[in-house]
């Protein structure tokens, strides 16, 4: 009961300290009837220790709750950064904006995945222009996320390769093998209509 | 221990896999498979996952070898209807069925079988 | 806690399915419980052909800060592995599926322990949290 009180509160914006303030508070009104009789003055110890933990207890629950707050709210952060777009018929984009950890490519590929699925894609454009650095890490994440689209029978196309990366890529040894790599999303999709057998015509 | 049965359309031989498979089954799956793409003259094999819940180190390997005995033969195999939970846990044990066509579902995957010469 | 037999192809089957039911009660998503499920999958085949046979703990826990997660223990009292370092090396992009399976299912957890001595058998624990 105590940790839904102090739960409702830490909801309502109080302080963990006014909610533990009140449950002190207590003691003030029990020590009003020990003032009578001092024969009571061992239980009133006894009593004064068990409003401590309880006092306590609700700045856990109080903590607890505010974690579940800030890491729900940071999943639906990481929800919203990582949308998933239809260029064309059969052809996705996934636009990476910021780092690409563990976390993020786990998301990336549930994402990319069941949009194969909904949509019947047979192309995915991974564009990194708003990944900050690739280093082999991501390279790794990357290459998990392509791995696992071919697994949906799509083929993908890496685009935003800055001329830095470009460079790190290489400097670092890492390979992307098979895997097209593209310097923009245009050009990504130009490759991706081709291989569709589409054609951009100017009327 | 079930025995997954396989369906001649044409040129092509079609499999549905609906139920979790014992180790043994897959085995006898392939032997099959074998034996089916000896005696006819079958240029391509569909398996068909979609029902599919797990798909670990074992079934991985047999699949990919499905893929290569069709091979053998002059036969290509495609699996289809891979679940996303599922390719994304074969990534991550660093499986990646190369050697073997993969697409969304039956149709695609005739289509490309189609596709070939 | 429920502990099941590792004796037969049909056991493993039986497994998956046991550890499917833990992953979905303890509220891991759809993606953990079908790394949960392989993982156990490929631990039960090693016990059932590299241990002889032996036995899975099921247990559903609970962390420090009040998460769910289901925990297994797989036992065997066969030969052990002689060189564990070994058995968990076979970095993702090998997949030559020569191993034990343990270096993969290591990756589909969230803690991986394993003691095993040649005469001692192998028991291998490992546990997955929900997010």
């Amino acid at each position: 009961m105590l940790d839904e009180l102090s739960r409702n509160r830490a909801r309502s914006g109080f302080t963990p300290s006014e909610t533990a303030l009140s449950v002190f508070s207590l003691k003030e009104a029990v020590y009003e009837l020990v003032t009578e009789a001092a024969d009571l003055v061992p239980e009133y110890l006894a009593f004064s220790l068990m409003i401590d933990d309880l006092g306590l207890r609700t700045i856990e629950t109080y903590s607890a709750a505010r974690e579940q707050i800030i890491s729900d709210q940071a999943a639906s952060m990481l929800e919203l950064s990582t949308p998933v777009v239809r260029l064309w018929d059969g052809i996705i984009a996934v636009p990476i904006v910021g780092t690409l950890d563990s976390a993020r490519t786990q998301l990336v590929m549930e994402k990319l995945l069941e949009t194969l699925v909904a949509t019947g894609a047979d192309h995915a454009v991974i564009d990194i222009t708003g990944v900050p650095t690739v280093d082999t890490e991501v390279a790794q994440h990357l290459l998990k996320t392509v791995s696992a689209a071919r697994l949906l029978g799509a083929e993908c196309t890496i685009s935003g390769i800055r001329p830095q990366v470009a460079q790190t890529i290489v400097s670092l040894g890492i390979e992307f093998g098979d895997i097209a790599t593209k310097a923009t999303l245009a050009d990504a999709l130009a490759l991706a209509l081709r291989q569709a057998g589409l054609k951009v015509v100017q009327s | 221990m079930e025995q997954v049965p396989i369906l001649k359309i044409g040129q092509t031989l079609f499999v549905s896999i609906q139920i979790d498979l014992q180790d043994e089954s897959v085995l006898r799956l392939q032997e099959d498979l074998a034996e089916e793409l000896a005696a006819t003259s079958a240029r391509g094999v569909i398996i068909d996952i979609t029902a599919v819940e797990i798909v670990d180190s074992f079934i991985g390997r047999m699949l990919a070898m499905i893929g290569q005995i069709s091979r053998l033969f002059d036969a290509e195999t495609v699996i289809v209807g891979m679940r996303p939970a599922v390719a994304i846990t074969l990534t991550e044990l660093g499986l990646s069925l190369s050697g073997v066509r993969t697409a969304l579902n039956a149709e695609k995957g005739l289509a490309i079988l189609n596709g070939r010469a | 806690m429920d502990e099941l037999p590792i004796q037969t192809g049909d056991d493993v089957v039986r497994i998956r399915q046991h550890v499917r039911n833990a992953a979905a009660a303890s509220g891991l998503s759809l993606v953990d419980q079908t790394k949960l499920v392989t993982a156990a999958s490929e631990l039960a085949r090693n016990t059932l052909i590299h241990g002889g046979g032996g036995v899975v703990r099921v247990e559903v826990v609970k962390s420090a800060v009040g998460r769910n997660g289901v925990r297994l223990h797989f036992a065997d009292e066969g030969p052990g592995i002689p060189d564990v370092d070994l058995a968990l090396t076979d970095g993702w992009t090998s997949g030559s599926g020569l191993g034990l399976g343990l270096s993969g299912s290591r990756r589909l957890v969230d803690e991986f322990e394993l003691k095993s001595e040649p005469g001692l058998g192998t028991n291998v624990v490992v546990v997955k949290w929900s997010r």
